[in-house]
């Protein structure tokens, strides 16, 4: 082989390498230097920067429980709270979620624990918590699909999700 | 001299056009060159891109641990050797701007170079990624194992691992003989099963190429690339360009012991394009031929209605063709390879043949144009019966203004082996016949051995390696 498409070889391998290797660092400081202000903004902190592509969501649902409770309201009430699910150990660290209940129904979920390992799990969380939590509370269950690219995310959430809806008695 | 037959035409000023010609050869070797390279570098780029997809994801935050290091390498070698496979798969693909960058022959010589390697880092990717997952979550292999086999999409990648490795034992050079072309080739096309199985664990597990990035896209654009290009130029392309030309046998003629010319009629052939030298690979339908493809040469150029090519009974398959009736339905993929005129960068022009070797050059030389005392042609066989072909030689030499020698009886037991014992015992040499050899183009056709002790000789005589050309029938 020529020493021109060697060397072309190398560099360009080089140059890709490190291109990848600094936009990665920059992306995993941003990422952390994100959470690191959200969790200054207190304990419901985690929980609303996942929960802001589902905010929505959740407050037109908890109109329509609203106007639901009026006609069921005293049986319901016994079962409201928030409820812990266990910790459930993924690839990517430990997951522990809260739902919340109020007449009966799931009116939110709030997650305690998200894995962290890396960097990508971070993201993975960041992305795939939002979409769970909307599919959860509009299935009303953890029978939902996991986030395709989020296997394991899914999976940890959706088990200690279902511990935690076992707990409630729901 | 070897039984010399030399024959020169009147030497006519060839100045001008020669020397115009021999310019345009160098500006198009440049512009292959470049070509070449920058396919080379491509391959290493997307490999190192392979990896950078996985860097991009933390940088340094994803070397942190222990296991941490074990995951990402498991992640990092499952991407590069995806990524080696999608090549192999686009080598394999025989596209038209990789055959007249560097050949169909060398790009298989690539395609095979780089199997072991990518089975290598595909079984790296289990085994590191199944040793991190287990000390992360902090659990033995097997529970790892369990665990992983009940992840979606995990079955069937696994699966697709197995395939792998089927196909890469197969293609071993040891295994591979003692399987029929036909039963290797089977288990090689179970490598596009592999490649699809291997794919939905990758986008739903592999947290890299998660949805919505850009990662993910790229990485489907890869597929997609090197998938197409399979489904394109070996199955789209053949099949239009088949029945668009309408090929059939017109005539078997029995021109030795052993060997045959077919003579094909069809539709429009002169836009095949194809130069003199390059190869079709041929699928005669006949119910005991049909499942045979045979990759041969021209052994002329074909008219717009009639194409030859010429065959030697070497393999059961090829014994079958002297007996295909007139009217044989006959399909076809290519012209393929990089034997021509095209692939000339120096004013002269040297061409050593032996054997049924001789169909590629026949065709080369009938379509050069050449000036008088440009080519110098050497012709070998063992005996009187393998000079196939020779006489229409003999007449194209003359009409070119070529100087043609023979060598004929058993090869020489000292070097140069590849020359009749009668004519190396003379001191007649590679010199001795070609005495511009560093200024000519070496063509070099005949069988493997022979072949490459023929090549190793012309690139000892210091030539640039650019100058020589073979053709090893590669599929």
């Amino acid at each position: 082989m020529k020493t021109r498409t060697v060397l072309g070889s190398i560099f360009a391998s080089i140059a890709v390498l490190v291109i990848g290797w600094q936009a990665g660092n920059a992306a995993t400081i941003a990422a952390s230097q994100a959470s690191a202000s959200a969790t200054t903004g207190g304990a419901t902190g985690a929980a609303s920067t996942d929960s802001t592509a589902g905010s929505t969501t959740s407050s037109t649902g908890s109109t329509s429980s609203k106007s639901k409770s009026t006609s069921s309201s005293s049986s319901a009430s016994s079962k409201d709270g928030t409820y812990n699910g266990t910790t459930v150990q993924t690839e990517f660290g430990p997951m522990q979620v809260a739902i919340v209940v109020s007449n009966g129904k799931i009116s939110d979920v709030k997650p305690l624990q998200l894995t962290n390992a890396d960097g990508r799990s971070q993201q993975i969380s960041n992305y795939a918590v939002p979409i769970l939590r909307s599919e959860v509370l509009s299935a009303q269950s953890a029978k939902v699909a996991s986030v395709g690219g989020a296997t394991y995310t899914s999976d940890g959430y959706l088990q200690s999700l279902q511990s935690a809806i076992d707990k409630a008695g729901l | 001299m070897a039984s010399a037959t030399a024959k020169r035409a009147a030497t006519l000023p060839t100045t001008v056009s020669a020397a115009r010609s021999a310019a345009s050869r160098r500006s198009s070797y440049r512009r292959r060159a470049i070509r070449s390279d920058l396919l080379v570098i491509g391959f290493w780029a997307s490999g190192a891109l392979a990896a950078a997809l996985y860097l991009l994801t933390g940088g340094a935050k994803l070397f942190s641990t222990p296991a941490a290091i074990v995951t990402s390498l498991g992640i990092v070698t499952g991407l590069i050797g995806t990524d080696f496979i999608l090549a192999m798969l686009v080598l394999a693909a025989r596209v038209p701007a990789i055959d007249s960058a560097i050949g169909h022959d060398r790009a298989m010589a690539l395609h095979r170079a780089l199997g072991k390697p990518a089975l290598y880092l595909i079984l790296a990717h289990a085994v590191l990624l199944l040793l991190g997952y287990a000390a992360t979550a902090h659990v033995d292999l097997v529970a790892q194992t369990v665990s992983l086999w009940n992840t979606p999409d995990m079955p069937i990648a696994f699966l697709g691992t197995g395939l792998l490795i089927a196909v890469v034992v197969t293609s071993l050079v040891a295994v591979r003989r003692k399987f029929s072309y036909e039963a290797w080739h089977i288990v090689h096309l179970l490598s596009y099963a592999a490649v699809l199985f291997a794919l939905p664990h990758q986008l739903s597990v592999g947290g890299v190429l998660a949805q919505g990035t850009a990662q993910r896209v790229y990485w489907i654009a890869l597929y997609v690339l090197a998938l197409g290009s399979i489904i394109t130029f070996r199955f789209v392309e053949p099949v239009v360009s088949t029945l668009r030309h309408r090929l059939r046998v017109d005539l078997v003629e029995k021109i030795a012991p052993g060997v045959v010319s077919i003579h094909l009629r069809g539709n429009s052939l002169r836009a095949l394009e194809s130069s003199g030298g390059q190869f079709f690979v041929w699928r005669f339908w006949t119910p005991r031929t049909w499942w045979h493809a045979h990759p041969i040469s021209l052994s002329a150029v074909p008219t717009d209605s009639a194409a030859r090519i010429t065959v030697r009974d070497l393999g059961t398959g090829s014994k079958q063709l002297g007996r295909v009736p007139r009217g044989t339905f006959v399909s076809f993929e290519g012209p393929y390879g990089l034997f021509t005129d095209a692939a000339r960068t120096a004013p002269k022009l040297a061409i050593i043949a032996a054997g049924i070797g001789i169909t590629p050059v026949r065709a080369l030389l009938e379509h050069s144009t050449l000036g008088p005392g440009e080519a110098t042609i050497l012709l070998r066989a063992s005996t009187e019966d393998e000079t196939y072909l020779w006489d229409e030689m003999q007449e194209l030499a003359t009409s070119k203004g070529a100087k043609l020698y023979t060598t004929i009886g058993p090869r020489s037991r000292r070097a140069p082996q590849w020359m009749a014992s009668a004519d190396a015992s003379r001191g007649v040499t590679l010199r001795s016949i070609f005495p511009w050899l560093n200024d000519s183009d070496v063509f070099i056709c005949g069988p493997q051995a022979w072949t490459d002790l023929v090549e190793a000789e012309v690139l000892r005589s210091g030539i640039n390696a650019h100058q020589v050309h073979t053709e090893r029938f590669d599929w």
